[in-house]
């Protein structure tokens, strides 16, 4: 089964301002989806749109095999989500909130308390978790808001910029926790963000958005080959033979690039056979950051 | 009932007695109401009687059979006829606080958004805050009747040695009219929640409800009308069948866009 589907979905909001435009989505069971773009480009708008809290002005979706306008209450119970918006109480401590928040989904106190126990263990919260949220610090309560999404054991995550306001540790705690669940337990993670570089650690595949469309979808390599195809070497070399592809940037250092892998063997190959002294060798592909901006560039260029 | 929406009503019946401010608020009205009003009549009666004198027009409507003296119609009709009309603001302003603070409270700290993703349906979590503010308001209501019978009958027992029956009006008032007004005010609070964007604002559109009541209190003393049991019935039914009305309506056109103000 497919964890997402979506068929054209789109919002525009009454003021008449279009902030997703024809989406056609579909997710795999155990996939970490990154879903990039800028601040405003419709990120929050897919998310409230495929938990039900807004109601798509075109097309339809299905996640975990419920439409999420018709059927809230049943992707509610199937999905744990993490937004900016979806805050918890402040006059509550770690451990009330996520056990009120255990309580809403049917668990009794006993099962509320030991999953809460677990869950702030796992994320270095115990300490704290009888300090009232509203003492909490803004990396704590962001993954406090994480645990409170993992309390029914979700089988689908809608993380909306997780890990930001933690502390380098905290974010890769997190981190690891999502490719773990994914990994482990087949959890599927829809995970938005602007942070492409975040993105390009954890998530399996990505969906590049701007302005509220899809650029393009695909997994790290099927992106490099259709944006940005070739990979890029770099050199550190005394002496480089003529004719070769590669241009000085300076100290010693050339700089240029290749169609495949198979292409620097052969370069350093004639540069060793002239007679030169080789220092470094760097190869590198674009990044996922890159290639947004080739997209994004492209589309500017188009319009 | 399911356990989560116990969960959810256990929740913001706690949250208002741990918010010091808004359980003053809601204890403070009852006080005076109930309390403090009733024995500053009994006092100003006992000492000073002839102040009472405004209350003639109004001691005219009352039926005369059964009471024995003149100062016990006195003390009847402050207790019996004036009294209700003060005490209904008990509920009423309860139930007002309560319900901004379900609310209106949610939306102002981004909580709302977060029981909106929750299992329970946007109707279980409606139902849910409104028996909330219901049950506060209630239990507020009952326990300042019997701070204010204790604290009436005892002052009229130490100063003038005698008790006053309470009439059957108080159990349409604390059954009927009482639970109407409240749900009345928590309607109110409900259907412009998406308007108002602070607990406080919400709050103060209910104080509207109050001018009816004071009518209703002025009405009495100026011996206009006297509330007697068949008029607390209807005035009961009507108010219950308007909040009835009001509140499903708002039930049946809630949506989440609606709730979160889009």
């Amino acid at each position: 089964m497919h964890a997402i589907i979506t068929t054209g979905l789109g919002k525009t909001y009454p003021g008449g301002k279009e902030a997703l435009k024809d989406l056609s989505l579909q997710l795999d069971e155990g996939e970490v989806f990154g879903f990039l773009g800028p601040n405003g480009a419709g990120k929050t708008t897919a998310v409230k749109l495929l938990t039900g809290m807004l109601n798509p002005t075109a097309g339809s979706a299905l996640v975990m095999g419920h439409d999420p306008e018709k059927d809230p209450e049943r992707v509610h119970a199937l999905c744990g989500v993490v937004t900016e918006n979806a805050r918890m109480y402040d006059h509550l401590s770690g451990l009330e909130n996520l056990m009120f928040y255990g309580a809403l989904y049917g668990q009794n106190s006993f099962e509320s308390r030991e999953r809460a126990d677990m869950l702030l263990a796992g994320l270095a919260l115990h300490d704290a978790k009888d300090k009232k949220l509203g003492a909490y610090s803004t990396g704590m309560r962001q993954k406090l808001s994480f645990a409170r999404a993992l309390m029914h054991r979700p089988r689908m995550l809608f993380l909306d910029e997780p890990t930001s306001g933690m502390d380098p540790e905290s974010g890769i705690k997190v981190n690891q926790m999502i490719t773990r669940l994914a990994k482990e337990e087949g959890v599927t993670v829809f995970l938005c963000t602007h942070q492409l570089r975040y993105a390009q650690d954890i998530c399996t595949r990505f969906g590049l958005i701007s302005e509220g469309a899809m650029l393009m979808t695909g997994t790290l390599p099927e992106l490099q080959n259709a944006v940005l195809p070739g990979i890029r070497v770099r050199i550190r070399a005394d002496k480089l033979p003529a004719g070769l592809p590669l241009q000085e940037a300076g100290n010693g250092v050339f700089e240029g690039s290749l169609g495949e892998e198979g292409e620097v063997a052969d370069l350093v190959r004639k540069i060793v056979l002239q007679g030169g002294d080789l220092y470094r060798v760097e190869v590198e592909k674009p990044s996922l950051e890159e290639i947004y901006f080739a997209l994004t560039r492209n589309r500017e260029a188009a319009k | 009932m399911k356990t989560a929406m116990k969960a959810l009503i256990n929740k913001d019946l706690k949250a208002i007695t741990k918010n010091k401010q808004l359980f003053a608020s809601i204890i403070v009205v009852p006080l005076i109401m109930g309390v403090f009003l009733p024995l500053l009549f009994v006092v100003i009666f006992h000492f000073v009687p002839d102040e009472m004198g405004d209350l003639q027009p109004l001691l005219n409507l009352l039926p005369a059979k059964g009471i024995k003296d003149g100062q016990t119609m006195v003390l009847s009709l402050l207790i019996n006829y004036l009294m209700p009309g003060f005490f209904l603001m008990i509920p009423l302003m309860a139930a007002s606080v309560m319900a901004a603070s379900a609310f209106v409270s949610e939306k102002e700290k981004s909580t709302l958004e977060t029981l909106l993703l929750s299992p329970l349906s946007l109707r279980e979590i409606f139902t849910a805050k409104v028996l909330s503010a219901f049950i506060l308001s209630m239990l507020v209501s009952l326990a300042t009747f019997l701070l204010m019978t204790l604290a009436f009958e005892t002052a009229v027992y130490l100063l003038m040695g005698r008790l006053v029956a309470l009439h059957f009006s108080w159990v349409l008032i604390l059954l009927l009219v009482g639970p109407a007004v409240s749900l009345l005010a928590i309607t109110l609070i409900v259907r412009t929640s998406a308007k108002s964007q602070t607990a406080m604002e919400a709050q103060q559109r209910s104080v509207f409800l109050i001018l009816p009541l004071l009518l209703l209190v002025i009405g009495q003393l100026t011996g206009v009308m006297l509330l007697d049991a068949w008029m607390l019935l209807g005035l009961g039914i009507v108010l219950g069948a308007i909040a009835y009305v009001l509140m499903w309506g708002a039930v049946k056109k809630i949506t989440y866009e609606k709730l979160m103000g889009i």
